[in-house]
């Protein structure tokens, strides 16, 4: 498991934080006392760290340059201004990520990051069930011996029903998952899309595999 | 000063000046002096008379011409008084310190009322960086939490980020020379980042997105495209009609980049689009949905002009609204 440290002196912030990386499956670690903080980081050695530039009395960017010898860095500050973007990424921070941030989007600048610089979280490129075999590179899935191609959008719902195969999926999930995605789909267009791969799946010999649970949405 | 003006100024002198004359050749007649000699000293009199006011209209012209000079090369004209040579009569002395104190109260008023503006958009700036450690962590609780509640949330959370970032872009517009960098950055950058900055309004309004041809690189601040975008995105959201769509195209003309933000909204009327800049002006759709705050299209245009950022919008009520945006694509070696 990857470990994020998050260096936030607003307490609320920093838990709340805590919470939602521990939900995205990584392990985080907070930092309540905010002296020599590069030997903290040391110490804990995580896989990447969030950094707020506005910690009260200490200059951000100078800290920045000491932890990022240490492990990869995304600031995250409130300050919003070209120059202060200019500076954090001159001083050796990986990326950077305005206040309030949008959530999917600080999820996705940490999994490039971590990608970047450690290669473990490498997406698996075979997304398997009992019955389906997805291959996200070649964009088809395999069932009983036979194979279909899909969409772009197919194949991202498929996959997204996969990753949570048994719970109820729900249509707007799903159109966040695939705006994720850079697919931006609304309702009716998820519906043909749905169809479709329902089609696709039903000549397969995999005619009832996505089930529609009235009201609630999809489950696989 | 053209010569019409000074003889129609200068005949109020002349008058009583030339009836004199008449008056004391008259005199000079009837008291036996030769009628030779008296149209004689007339003539003469009356050419030093003329020659006095000649030398005197060119000495007020190359006067006159030289305060011009001095106020046409002045940056902040209210300097005037500052800058003038000080005139020689004593009259003319007297009014030039006059209006200089004048001046010079108008200075300090206007320096005043600059550093008052100064400090007001320093506490703005200030503000709207303090506001977002709380919205943030709203956001993060709103995470989570069940879905439900986070949808309603989010929209909520979405609309208080649109007006605080109104507020600090309102705030930069004021003097925004100060703010920008322009670097060369990739069109679908910039689309990408307001996409998601408003993808909680463009999802839960059931919005379809069609983007094409962004590949192209400008030369433009991202950050405050990114939020003109934004205001543009919002009022599609906020305008929309029935299955809406928005389209962003890009499309490559010459030394400049177009891109094309059309939706299939509601649309604005014909006599209403002339005002749309207006600062403030929130037209017939913006009244009757309430809500509308009349800036964002102002402040559009105002960092669109900032950035010589070609911005047009065309439309057509009830069929939908289509706006342009002209992007240098080659850097201005000029401005820089």
């Amino acid at each position: 498991m990857q470990t994020i440290m998050v260096i936030e002196d607003d307490q609320t912030i920093r838990e709340e934080l805590a919470t939602l990386l521990k939900n995205q499956g990584y392990q985080a670690q907070i930092m309540t006392e905010f002296e020599a903080i590069p030997e903290q980081v040391c110490s804990i050695h995580p896989d990447l760290v969030l950094l707020d530039l506005g910690l009260p009395g200490r200059d951000g960017l100078s800290l920045c340059a000491a932890i990022r010898k240490i492990a990869p860095i995304i600031v995250v500050t409130s300050r919003a201004s070209a120059l202060d973007e200019l500076q954090a990424l001159n001083l050796g921070s990986d990326d950077y990520v305005t206040k309030p941030y949008n959530i999917p989007v600080l999820l996705a600048r940490i999994k490039a990051v971590l990608r970047r610089n450690g290669g473990e979280l490498t997406e698996p490129d075979i997304l398997e069930t009992a019955e389906l075999r997805l291959s996200l590179t070649k964009g088809t899935v395999t069932a009983g011996g036979q194979t279909a191609e899909l969409t772009r959008n197919e194949l991202k719902i498929l996959a997204h029903l996969i990753t949570h195969a048994g719970e109820i999926v729900s249509r707007a999930d799903l159109i966040e998952a695939l705006w994720d995605s850079q697919i931006y789909i609304d309702d009716n267009t998820l519906s043909v899309n749905v169809t479709r791969l329902r089609s696709k799946l039903e000549g397969l010999g995999m005619p009832e595999v996505i089930k529609t649970r009235r009201g609630m949405g999809y489950q696989l | 000063m053209k010569a019409g003006e000074f003889i129609l100024d200068a005949l109020g002198r002349m008058i009583p000046r030339v009836a004199l004359l008449f008056a004391v050749a008259a005199f000079l007649l009837i008291t036996g002096t030769q009628s030779g000699i008296v149209t004689l000293l007339l003539i003469l009199c009356l050419l030093i008379f003329l020659l006095e006011q000649l030398t005197e209209f060119c000495r007020t012209k190359s006067r006159l011409d030289e305060l011009q000079a001095i106020m046409d090369g002045l940056d902040r004209r209210y300097l005037f008084a500052e800058c003038a040579p000080k005139p020689q009569s004593l009259y003319d002395r007297k009014l030039f310190e006059l209006l200089r104190l004048s001046g010079k109260s108008m200075i300090e008023a206007v320096s005043d009322a600059q550093a008052a503006q100064k400090e007001y958009r320093e506490y703005i700036e200030q503000w709207v960086h303090e506001i977002k450690t709380p919205i943030t962590a709203a956001k993060l609780i709103c995470q989570n939490t069940d879905s439900g509640t986070r949808r309603k949330l989010s929209q909520e959370l979405a609309q208080i980020d649109a007006h605080v970032e109104r507020a600090l872009f309102y705030a930069r517009a004021e003097n925004p020379e100060k703010d920008f960098i322009i670097s060369e950055i990739d069109l679908s950058v910039i689309c990408e980042g307001a996409i998601q900055a408003h993808r909680t309004l463009l999802i839960q309004n059931g919005i379809r997105l069609e983007t094409g041809n962004l590949h192209d690189n400008i030369y433009t601040d991202g950050k405050w495209v990114s939020f003109m975008l934004g205001q543009l995105l919002q009022n599609a959201a906020r305008y929309r009609g029935e299955e809406p769509v928005i389209e962003l195209w890009g499309k490559r003309l010459g030394q400049r980049v177009q891109l094309t933000v059309r939706d299939n909204g509601i649309g604005i009327p014909a006599h209403e689009l002339p005002r749309i800049f207006d600062r403030g002006f929130t037209g017939s759709n913006g009244r009757n949905r309430g809500g509308s705050t009349g800036m964002g299209l102002y402040l559009c245009k105002r960092l669109a002009d900032a950035l010589e950022i070609g911005l047009q919008i065309q439309s057509t009520e009830g069929t939908g609204t289509c706006v342009t945006l002209n992007f240098p694509a080659k850097m201005n070696l000029t401005k820089m």
